[in-house]
């Protein structure tokens, strides 16, 4: 990778999706009939977690792109981890149909005070921080986020606020902005914003991270890969 | 021991004892046969099926044993078939159906009977026309209704692939196999005969247990409607010969029985079983013949599977056409009035349920004519109210029904405004309680969301809102713990998600749609406008931002921006005041400040200031948490960042307020964090006029000495040692972006003053990631000291 390994969107075309899905699955199987006859560590090799964030329904917009509900389905992934602004308790409760284990931060604009301003998840052997952003001086400034990074101790940093999809790998470790799924407009972005979320494959030595853009009413998908940092472990 | 086990131990008995029998007597039938031995075989058989004359056995028990005993006879059937094919002598099957006629009783001798007439006509189809006609009426002869009605229904069974289905006129190749006349005539008789025994069931044994043999004639009804099921199946029935006969016939032995239990299922089982052309040939006599049935049918279910059927057929892509002379709604919506009025008793349920069918033709079968669709609901609402129904519980069999009805249009039409062309709608509405209207109305709102229903007039939006009221505002029947409730809150949020519904392409006209919502949501409460008026400004920011470029001095535009920009305060303000409200309405104060700033008109500055200078009232007088207040300072620093219309001397007492709240907080910790933050306004602020931000060094230090300095008065070590890691990365961050206020020296203070500290730290889980942060931050200053020379120098680390 790259330093700035900014996200490419090419257009696989539609059945990426489920290619990605299948092939995710199919790993997913194996796992499973392995795990009857060898050991339970094993499970911790596949680990699929979902990026999503600043939905802001109702407040700015009122739906998840269909195309993208149809992705967001349940027993697909382990783990949701959310940047806030989700707004609704509605949708908090669609998070948790989605995965068992659900991690929420606060947004500005969430209205439930017993949410953290950041938390740390550990999936396999990697560290995830995640924090809204919009408490961060200035925002989406790389050198502070840099900062936060250092200072939760984490391999990846999760941040929201932008509602622009990125991935950049950094100083050994991974910044991640899954964007808006619901594409809500942001007044401190003037470009156009595309729903995007982002789903990571959580490996032991490596996490292979999907973005997820809806552009024009086709699902782009791009894919970057994080390797664990020897330096760091 | 209850009486059911008791009787079912009884009827178990009663029919082991007679399988054996018939088991013992179907061997020694078929070793006869096995040996040639024909007669003997007959006569095994004979007393196999006298077991079926028992009257001990219920329905259910009797069946059983019928089923085995029919297994046996098919072989014997099968069995002589194949040898008499072989010889296929006439006057040996003759004689062999005049010999089993003299059985000597009656149950056995008809059974044989119909066995040897099946292989008869098998073997020889010109007897068809004289031997079914022959059987048919030979077994009028059993006259017990269990009895005969599985006799019957054996004769219909085995008769099955001999019935003669081609036309009244056919040359026939064979004489005397018969056309679909003769079987016409035998499925009439044999089910008016089967229909009498089954009514006939009802009048026999003690009145004490008419219940019970109400359940035992419901088990039975098959057998009777499957000689239906048997004409419906004929090819060659013609609809002439169904208007002209059939149907009259049917209709005249239901109406003349008298039997509501047969009535009901009779009529129904019409309805099933014949073609979708036949009944819209036959429609006022069907309905003719529904008046003069018993008091006790529920003719409501025959009017709603009759409708059902109908419409389903009308509203199916492949049905030609109907005829506009059978004026379809008119005539079951006066049917279904009619009923209504006629039967005082009619339940309310059952009275919904009828208008449920009745919308459904009208809006399946008719989608232009709204005005049928509407009438249902006038009726629907007038009935209820006659019968003063009201205060409907949601759950409750008319709550079911009267949502069922309401969501119908919905669901058909897709198209909330065209529902809300239904002026009678909301009167249907209206009986439903409090909980009942407001499920109702968010159906409505689900259905627009999924729909994506533009809302484009001022007619538009209050069409919606009339349908949706209840949601609006207080209602006198809303129990007083509503605004707790999880339904109220999501409910609230469809009401917010609508605002995105309004969608004009005119920027002038979007804006009086939102102004007039807005004054709509206004009147909700403290409650709603928590929920509903959030998207109002924010829609009016993506209004505001996406309005044109002004063209030279226009003032005219400027007017209407500002107006905006009072309309986004007023609406803010109502959060603050009647809402109750502070971290929201602060939020969107600073979100409206840099919307503001991206536009360009005359009084920006003013409408800036003015936001800024709101929120920071708010964070003063409203915003005490002290965790809000810091994130709340966090996001006003990034917003002033933001900004850059003002003047100088607007900007300055902003910008010494928020340092000056941040320098404010309660807890010395929160002190240091807000200063670190803030610190930032004087390096990267910019006023209006400048192209490049402050950078003014000699301010950003002072701030953070301040930091620095209420960081060592902290008592506890821990923290102190947190607030100056904290510290330290932010002046080398600043140091790495240029600031030359901060020197090296400074540095090597805070890192040795971090470094003595750690040592002196008791040990804990705590302590180890501070620990670690700290080791992880000198590790960067490391990395970084090697690009700078002036660190590569200076810096003791």
């Amino acid at each position: 990778m790259g330093k700035e390994a900014v996200a490419r969107f090419e257009d696989p075309g539609a059945e990426e999706n489920d290619v990605i899905w299948k092939n995710l699955k199919k790993t997913n199987d194996l796992v499973s009939t392995w795990l009857l006859h060898k050991t339970v560590r094993i499970f911790s090799d596949i680990m699929l977690v979902l990026l999503i964030g600043d939905l802001h329904i109702p407040h700015r917009t009122y739906a998840i792109p269909p195309k993208f509900r149809k992705l967001l389905v349940p027993n697909k992934m382990q783990h949701v981890i959310s940047t806030g602004n989700l707004c609704t308790r509605e949708l908090y409760e669609y998070l948790r149909s989605l995965a068992s284990d659900v991690h929420v931060v606060r947004g500005d604009f969430d209205t439930d005070t017993k949410l953290p301003e950041t938390k740390v998840v550990t999936v396999g052997k990697f560290r995830i921080g995640v924090c809204h952003g919009h408490q961060i001086v200035p925002w989406n400034d790389e050198k502070i986020l840099d900062l936060l990074a250092r200072q939760l101790d984490v391999d990846v940093l999760v941040t929201g606020h932008s509602h622009v999809c990125s991935a950049r790998e950094r100083g050994h470790r991974l910044y991640i902005d899954p964007g808006s799924a619901t594409g809500a407009f942001s007044m401190i972005n003037d470009g156009p914003v595309y729903p995007s979320f982002v789903l990571l494959d959580v490996q032991p030595e490596q996490i292979v991270c999907y973005l997820y853009r809806l552009i024009e009413e086709q699902v782009k998908v791009d894919r970057i890969i994080f390797k664990k940092s020897k330096e760091l472990a | 021991m209850t009486m059911t086990d008791a009787t079912s131990i009884e009827q178990e008995r009663a029919l082991d004892a007679a399988s054996k029998v018939v088991k013992a007597e179907a061997f020694e039938m078929k070793r006869s046969l096995d040996k040639g031995k024909r007669m003997d075989a007959l006569k095994h058989a004979s007393a196999m099926l006298a077991e079926l004359k028992s009257s001990l056995l219920t329905p259910k028990y009797y069946y059983r044993l019928y089923v085995d005993v029919i297994q046996e006879l098919n072989h014997l059937e099968s069995f002589l078939k194949d040898e008499l094919e072989k010889e296929l002598k006439q006057e040996t099957i003759a004689e062999l159906y005049e010999q089993v006629q003299y059985a000597q009783s009656i149950i056995p001798r008809m059974y044989l009977m119909i066995t040897m007439g099946v292989i008869y006509m098998k073997l020889f189809p010109k007897m068809k026309s004289e031997l079914l006609n022959d059987l048919v009426e030979m077994t009028r002869g059993v006259q017990h209704p269990l009895r005969g009605l599985f006799l019957r229904h054996y004769l219909l069974g085995v008769s099955k692939s001999l019935l003669p289905d081609l036309p009244e006129d056919a040359q026939l190749a064979i004489p005397g196999s018969g056309t679909v006349r003769d079987s016409i005539d035998f499925i009439k008789l044999n089910f008016s005969e089967m229909n009498k025994l089954w009514v006939r069931m009802q009048h026999q044994g003690p009145s004490r247990e008419k219940e019970k043999r109400e359940r035992e004639r419901m088990e039975l009804r098959i057998l009777v409607g499957t000689n239906l099921v048997r004409l419906a199946e004929l090819q060659t029935l013609t609809q002439d010969v169904y208007v002209t006969e059939v149907l009259p016939s049917i209709l005249e032995q239901v109406v003349s029985c008298r039997d509501p239990i047969s009535q009901e299922y009779l009529m129904d089982c019409v309805i099933q079983v014949f073609a979708d052309e036949f009944h819209l040939a036959t429609l006022n006599e069907f309905l003719a013949s529904c008046k003069e049935l018993a008091q006790e049918v529920h003719i409501k279910n025959v009017l709603i599977a009759l409708i059902e059927r109908i419409s389903t057929y009308v509203s199916h892509p492949d049905t030609p056409g109907i005829s506009e002379d059978i004026r379809l709604f008119e005539i079951f919506s006066s049917q279904a009035e009619g009923l209504i009025q006629s039967r005082s008793d009619m339940p309310p349920e059952d009275i919904v349920s009828l208008h449920v069918t009745l919308v459904s033709l009208a809006v399946r079968c008719y989608r232009d004519k709204l005005e049928y669709a509407n009438t249902v609901f006038a009726s629907l609402a007038n009935n209820l109210q006659d019968k003063n129904v009201d205060n409907v519980e949601q759950y409750s069999a008319v709550g079911k029904e009267l949502l069922r009805v309401l969501r119908i249009p919905v669901d058909e039409y897709k198209d909330a405004l065209r529902v809300a062309l239904l002026t009678d709608y909301a009167r249907a509405m209206a009986p439903l309680n409090y909980r009942g209207r407001c499920t109702a109305a968010s159906y409505i709102l689900q259905d627009m969301i999924q729909m994506d229903t533009p809302l484009k007039t001022e007619e538009d939006v209050d069409a919606i809102c009339l349908l949706i009221d209840c949601l609006l505002t207080d209602q006198p029947d809303q129990p007083a713990d509503t605004p707790e409730t999880e339904e109220f809150t999501d409910e609230q949020d469809l009401v917010a998600s609508m605002v995105h519904l309004v969608q004009v392409d005119d920027k002038d006209a979007q804006f009086l749609l939102l102004n007039g919502l807005r004054k709509r949501f206004g009147a909700g409460g403290k409650w709603r406008i928590r929920q509903t008026l959030p998207p109002i400004i924010f829609s009016l920011y993506q209004l505001i931002l996406a309005y044109p470029a002004p063209e030279g001095d226009d003032s005219a535009r400027d007017a209407k921006l500002k107006k905006m920009f009072m309309c986004v305060m007023g609406t803010i303000g109502a959060l603050v005041n009647s809402g109750e409200l502070s971290q929201l309405p602060y939020n969107l104060y600073l979100e409206g400040a840099i919307v503001a700033n991206r536009v360009s008109f005359e009084e920006k500055a003013v409408v800036v200031y003015e936001l800024l200078s709101k929120a920071l009232s708010v964070l003063e007088d409203e915003i005490a948490d002290s965790r809000e207040r810091l994130s709340a300072l966090a996001v006003v620093t990034n917003t002033l960042i933001k900004i850059d219309c003002l003047p100088n001397d607007n900007w300055e007492p902003l910008a010494s307020q928020v340092i000056l709240a941040g320098a404010k907080m309660f807890k010395k910790p929160d002190q240091v964090r807000a200063l670190c933050s803030s610190s930032y306004l004087y390096w990267k602020g910019r006023v209006d006029g400048s192209a490049e931000p402050m950078r003014d060094g000699g301010r950003v230090c002072d701030v953070l000495k301040k930091a620095v300095k209420i960081a060592s008065q902290c008592m506890e070590p821990l923290v102190q040692q947190q607030l100056l890691i904290h510290l330290l990365n932010h002046y080398m961050h600043l140091y790495e972006d240029g600031c030359d206020k901060i020197t090296p020296e400074i540095l090597n203070e805070l890192i040795s003053r971090t470094r003595d500290a750690s040592v002196q730290i008791e040990p804990s889980q705590e302590a180890d990631n501070i620990e670690k942060h700290l080791q992880h931050t000198l590790q960067y200053i490391r990395e970084a000291r090697e690009k700078h020379a002036d660190l590569a120098e200076h810096l003791q680390i």
